[in-house]
């Protein structure tokens, strides 16, 4: 058995079962575009187009991951495709990382659409550095809002997993500021912002450009790791549970 | 002897629920073993427990000398083991060699992709995709995938569901062949016709317990009686006066009637209709044997020990 070999083939077949999903790939890809180019492009007024980057950037990134894990799991749950990859050979991480890196694959597709039209039709001038640095931090990004669609897919039926996904995906996009600055918000949600890593995740790409509230970086990369830790844990307690380890 | 696989008083209850109630079991290389049983028997929760997908309350299960702590069942193992589920499914967008490129990758020793294509009989359609297939197709290629690391213990749970009539003579002689081969498999199925073909032993399930075991002839043999079958101008109360005769039923001028004593019914019912046709004796069927001894349990309980 050569674990390399598989590790890459379950990335490989994940991601191809995924782009022959036009219904998934579509509105992933879209959703973000279309929302940049009309607020950020069309209605675009005092260098707004340069902050709802990385807002629109943050937005573009989390969908794809979390729909991809919740949806995905949660249909392989349902259709036993789990339960046959669990009794064979094959180590649970190269499936799980397989999904991780489809998420990261669209993250950087977003992340390029996005940055292009940016560039191109925006007019957002950024030094070499920043667009890097952007690109990273919101690829980095991916993760927790991935261990939030791993936790869903993991506790959710496969019919109940999408309309789940969209009452937590647009909820935490509104409330963290990533389609209204978040300067816009009534103040008892901008102080209840804090406890979304979407938020944190856009103050940390915010600072990149110098955008940013003003709180200290440490303070938002802090809440980023301890909630990916916190998500993690409850997303190894679902699997858990799943197995009956628990029970 | 080491078997491929032992079971010890295995038991799981759901609630106040006991869907397993002290299984014991075994099973030896190159052997076929049936569990059969009605729907809601258990036998899923005990497929699911040998496997490690739910966690027994209590019992043993040992796989090829080594005992199974919890859920967790280790690569070496599961390097050995071939499970064909009866809810599964692949990806519904990959296409028949990819899924084989996939799973042939988990194994070192295992067949190849295009072995297991060619072991699935799907050469022609290597490049559909899986939810393109036919249902037939889809569990000729789900039983192809178990066969991927070349086990030497299969699990196959309803291994012919919607396979047709050649399809499902192919399967049962791959299964035969891995018997010769000296791998040891745990078969589930509805079709009795099936557990009869395959199994070296059948082990009925009813209520979460084993109510009897033995190779087909041996249950057969317990029921103490045989069938007569004939056409008759005699009344019901006629032919069920006749000597032995334990039950009558018609099925419209077709009389089977089940007899204790298979030539004292027969001498009596020419004696009383010389004019009687279409006579035959036959033992009984499993089918008639595995419902008999899933209603009434506990009797056939007694006579298996």
């Amino acid at each position: 058995m050569n674990t390399a070999v598989i590790y890459r083939k379950e990335a490989w077949y994940d991601l191809l079962s995924i782009l022959r999903t036009p219904g998934f790939v579509i509105p992933s890809l879209a959703f973000p575009v279309v929302f940049y180019v009309f607020f950020g492009v069309m209605f675009n007024s005092g260098g707004a187009s340069a902050y709802m980057l990385v807002t629109y950037g943050c937005f573009g990134i989390m969908g794809p991951a979390m729909f991809n894990f919740a949806m995905n799991i949660a249909s392989d749950r349902a259709h036993g495709w789990l339960t046959l990859k669990r009794l064979s050979p094959m180590p649970v991480l190269a499936y799980l990382l397989a999904k991780f890196t489809t998420a990261l694959v669209f993250s950087l597709v977003i992340v390029a659409l996005l940055f292009t039209i940016a560039a191109v039709f925006a007019e957002v001038r950024l030094d070499l550095w920043q667009w890097v640095l952007l690109a990273v931090v919101l690829l980095l990004g991916t993760l927790p809002f991935a261990l939030v669609g791993l936790i869903l897919g993991l506790t959710l039926s496969d019919k109940a997993a999408p309309a789940v996904v969209n009452l937590v995906y647009l909820p935490m996009a509104l409330l963290s500021g990533l389609w209204l600055p978040i300067h816009m918000l009534p103040s008892l949600l901008q102080q209840a912002s804090w406890i979304w890593p979407s938020y944190h995740l856009s103050q940390v790409g915010l600072k990149v450009i110098g955008m940013d509230q003003g709180h200290a970086l440490s303070i938002h990369l802090l809440l980023l790791t301890l909630s990916s830790i916190l998500l993690a844990m409850v997303a190894v307690w679902s699997f858990k549970r799943l197995t009956g380890e628990n029970a | 002897m080491m078997f491929a696989l032992a079971v010890n008083g295995l038991y799981k209850a759901y609630a106040a629920n006991a869907v397993l109630a002290g299984v014991d079991l075994t099973l030896a290389a190159g052997e076929v073993l049936c569990v059969l049983g009605p729907n809601g028997a258990g036998k899923t929760t005990l497929i699911s427990a040998l496997l490690g997908l739910v966690n027994a309350d209590s019992g043993e299960i040992w796989f090829f000398g080594e005992q199974q702590q919890g859920a967790t069942r280790s690569l070496a193992l599961r390097l050995q083991l071939g499970v064909m589920m009866q809810i599964g499914s692949l990806s519904a967008n990959l296409s028949v060699y990819e899924q084989c490129d996939l799973f042939s990758s988990y194994y070192a020793q295992g067949y190849s992709a295009a072995e297991l294509v060619q072991l699935a009989g799907l050469a022609e359609h290597a490049k559909q995709r899986f939810g393109r297939l036919s249902g037939g197709e889809k569990q000729r290629l789900l039983f192809a995938l178990a066969l991927a690391g070349k086990p030497r213990l299969i699990f196959l749970d309803e291994p012919t569901l919607g396979m047709d009539v050649e399809a499902r003579q192919a399967l049962w002689q791959q299964v035969k062949q891995l018997r010769q081969q000296g791998v040891a498999v745990v078969l589930t199925t509805h079709y009795l016709e099936e557990a009869e073909q395959l199994a070296d032993r059948i082990a009925v399930l009813h209520q979460g317990r084993i109510v009897a075991k033995g190779s087909p002839d041996e249950l057969k043999a317990l029921m103490q009686y045989k069938v007569v079958r004939c056409r008759s101008c005699l009344t019901d109360a006629e032919l069920t006066a006749l000597p032995a005769v334990l039950h009558l039923s018609r099925e419209q001028q077709l009389i089977t009637l089940q007899t204790r004593h298979a030539e004292q019914t027969v001498r009596a019912l020419l004696h009383a209709d010389q004019q009687a046709t279409d006579l035959e004796v036959r033992p009984v069927a499993l089918e008639q044997a595995f419902l008999h001894l899933t209603q009434n349990p506990n009797t056939q309980q007694e006579q298996a020990a």
